[in-house]
């Protein structure tokens, strides 16, 4: 008896998992789709080397502008780089700008919607005020405009998006923050004698959190969007370096040529990934954040 | 409260608000390591000779007193000249302005034509096949790059099918353009009689149009989908069902209610779509207000950076002005609210 107990033991893990799978493609088939997806080009950009034959900037003077091939999959650019090896290696760049802008987008916007919220006052105003600025006007603007003249580098990119981002989180944060500072827990928590910050931290701040975890993955795809489009641009990240928005921009001068491939590849994972990651964050959405979703 | 005053308390709002922006990116652009100064002179140009143009530019004096001559000269209608054209930047933002408010009015009534329709179809039934796939399709819309979208467009229909013009401006190189009186080729081609022109302006606007309003039409169809369905689950709906009327009627009561909330989105989404459509200008040379500000942002053309900024600006605090205004006279209760 015990045997056969031990037995059927092992497969009881696997089993489990699978149905907790069933379960979450069933209650949101986007969230599902999306993470497959972004971990399929999470492992792009994290095996890239091994997966490419040819370094990303390693120029073929007899192949430029050649078509794709058994030898270069996506063909060649006007340099004669190999399109396959940089479109895989620009998953890297895409995830090395999401995640620190998203980072920052999230130090700086939760402990500010957090006080503002909490405390009110000046900082409330100051952050009301800021967020009036950021919706009457297109960012994107504002950022080619910083970018273009402080300089090209991906370190200044990454500050730009986080910055001109914060202010959403911190909104999101602030008005979770609102709706508990009258409730009940934290009157009991101010009660028996907790610090205001103490009450913050450990009461009000795991409380209000999940607005704002739901939009992490919406967020970085608007990260890779901007960053994208100011390469696209001329702004920003420079060729050569593979970034699917400077291959786009290098694609476009042949496309009435006729050479197509240079740009339609980078483009199909730029919207790939960012299409990934929407459908992650639209059933994260769903997931977390109940009161939120517009189904019901 | 009275309309007048309503106008007149967000006037008042929008004032620090416009000047915010104009300092923002004043002192942006300034700080910077860009020398434009470097940019116009000749490499061989001596020190003394750089300075000299430097001064007569005003730009060796403290940034604050720059802000100030600036703010003094826009008020007087002078937004300073373009350092790349040499001509007065607010006549140069007049000329090309039209032609980016053609492409982005036309595509956003395309777009809410197709939208609004597909987003009430998904709300009246959430979660059903038809509400899946439209929320597929309209988060495609979100995660496709505008120029991108604009390039394959035109690989396929132009070199491709040969079913539009190239990509070159707004009117046949063949073709003499109409007097400008709207500023629409195609507007102004047709009260001059010109139906040639008219034709060859018409052809042109097809695509740029055609991918614009699918980038518009994807948060609008998310929009009207969410608004929708609110009002479907609100109890005046509830009531209605409850008496028995007709779902026709209840659609349209639907459609009644929903209209605000919709048009008060679609123009506070205009000014990010005015600054949007600059991609859609620059793949097909459309020669707009977006790709010249996008031009100038690239060479550093300070006069004509802020220039640009001040009119997104200017066009987002007026579109927010009479968004509000509409709603306020459509639905005077809005008022107490606020």
């Amino acid at each position: 008896m015990t045997t056969a107990f031990v037995q059927t033991r092992q497969p009881r893990g696997l089993v489990l998992a699978w149905a907790m799978l069933v379960g979450l493609t069933r209650r949101s088939p986007t969230f599902v789709l999306g993470t497959a997806i972004v971990l399929v080009f999470a492992a792009l950009a994290a095996l890239a080397p091994w997966l490419t034959d040819y370094r990303p900037t390693q120029t073929f003077p007899d192949h430029v502008l050649s078509g794709p091939s058994a030898q270069f999959w996506f063909g060649t650019d006007g340099n004669g780089m190999d399109v396959f090896s940089r479109v895989i290696h620009g998953s890297q760049y895409a995830f090395g700008i999401a995640i620190p802008a998203l980072l920052l987008m999230m130090v700086i916007g939760v402990p500010a919607g957090l006080i503002a919220g909490y405390r009110g006052g000046a900082i409330d105003d100051l952050l009301l005020r800021t967020f009036d600025v950021l919706r009457a006007f297109p960012t994107i603007v504002l950022a080619l405009a910083v970018v273009a003249a402080t300089g090209q580098s991906i370190v200044i990119v990454v500050l730009v998006i986080g910055f001109l981002e914060a202010p959403i989180f911190a909104r999101i944060v602030r008005s979770e923050v609102l709706a508990l500072r009258s409730s009940e827990l934290v009157e009991a928590a101010v009660a028996v004698g907790n610090s205001t910050w103490r009450v913050m931290l450990v009461h009000v701040l795991p409380n209000s959190i999940r607005g704002a975890t739901a939009q992490m993955a919406i967020r970085m795809a608007w990260a890779i969007r901007v960053s994208t489009t100011l390469a696209f641009i001329g702004v920003g990240i420079q060729a050569p370096a593979p970034e699917w928005g400077v291959m786009i921009r290098q694609g476009a001068e042949y496309i009435n040529s006729g050479e197509w491939w240079i740009a339609t590849f980078p483009g199909v994972a730029l919207v790939g990934l960012v299409l990934g990651l929407n459908l992650f964050g639209d059933g994260a959405q769903d997931l977390l954040d109940p009161k939120h979703s517009d189904s019901r | 409260m009275t309309v007048l005053q309503f106008v007149a308390r967000r006037l008042a709002l929008t004032i620090p608000l416009l000047l915010g922006i104009i300092f923002i990116t004043f002192m942006l652009i300034r700080i910077g390591g860009q020398d434009a100064v470097g940019m116009l002179t000749s490499p061989l140009a001596s020190k003394q000779e750089v300075d000299a143009i430097r001064a007569s530019l005003g730009l060796d004096r403290p940034l604050l007193e720059q802000f100030a001559i600036y703010i003094g000269n826009v008020l007087q209608g002078d937004l300073g000249n373009s350092w790349q054209s040499k001509q007065p930047v607010l006549g140069e933002i007049l000329r090309r302005l039209p032609a980016s408010i053609e492409l982005l009015f036309l595509s956003i009534i395309l777009g809410a034509a197709i939208g609004i329709p597909i987003g009430l179809r998904a709300a009246m039934r959430p979660n059903g096949l038809f509400d899946q796939v439209s929320r597929f399709v309209s988060l495609i819309g979100f995660s496709v790059p505008t120029y991108w979208m604009a390039l394959m467009a035109l690989f396929v229909f132009y070199l491709g099918l040969r079913w539009t013009p190239p990509p070159m401006g707004r009117i046949s190189i063949a073709a003499f353009p109409p007097k400008p009186v709207t500023g629409s080729y195609f507007l102004d081609s047709l009260f001059a009689g010109d139906w040639s022109a008219a034709s060859s302006a018409g052809h042109y606007l097809i695509l740029p149009v055609a991918v614009f309003s699918l980038i518009v039409a994807a948060p609008i169809i998310k929009q009207t989908r969410a608004i929708a369905i609110e009002i479907l689950n609100s109890d005046y709906v509830r009531l209605a069902r409850l008496y028995g009327f007709r779902p026709q009627t209840i659609r349209r009561l639907t459609l009644r209610n929903a209209f605000t909330p919709i048009a008060t989105y679609i123009g506070s989404e205009l000014a990010t779509l005015l600054a949007a459509v600059s991609l859609v200008e620059l793949v097909f040379s459309w020669g707009g207000l977006g790709q010249w500000g996008l031009n100038a942002i690239l060479f550093g053309d300070f006069a004509a950076v802020q220039g640009y900024v001040l009119t997104l600006a200017i066009f987002a605090t007026t579109i927010y002005l009479l968004v509000d205004v509409a709603v306020l006279v459509l639905e005077p209760r809005s008022a107490i609210s606020k």
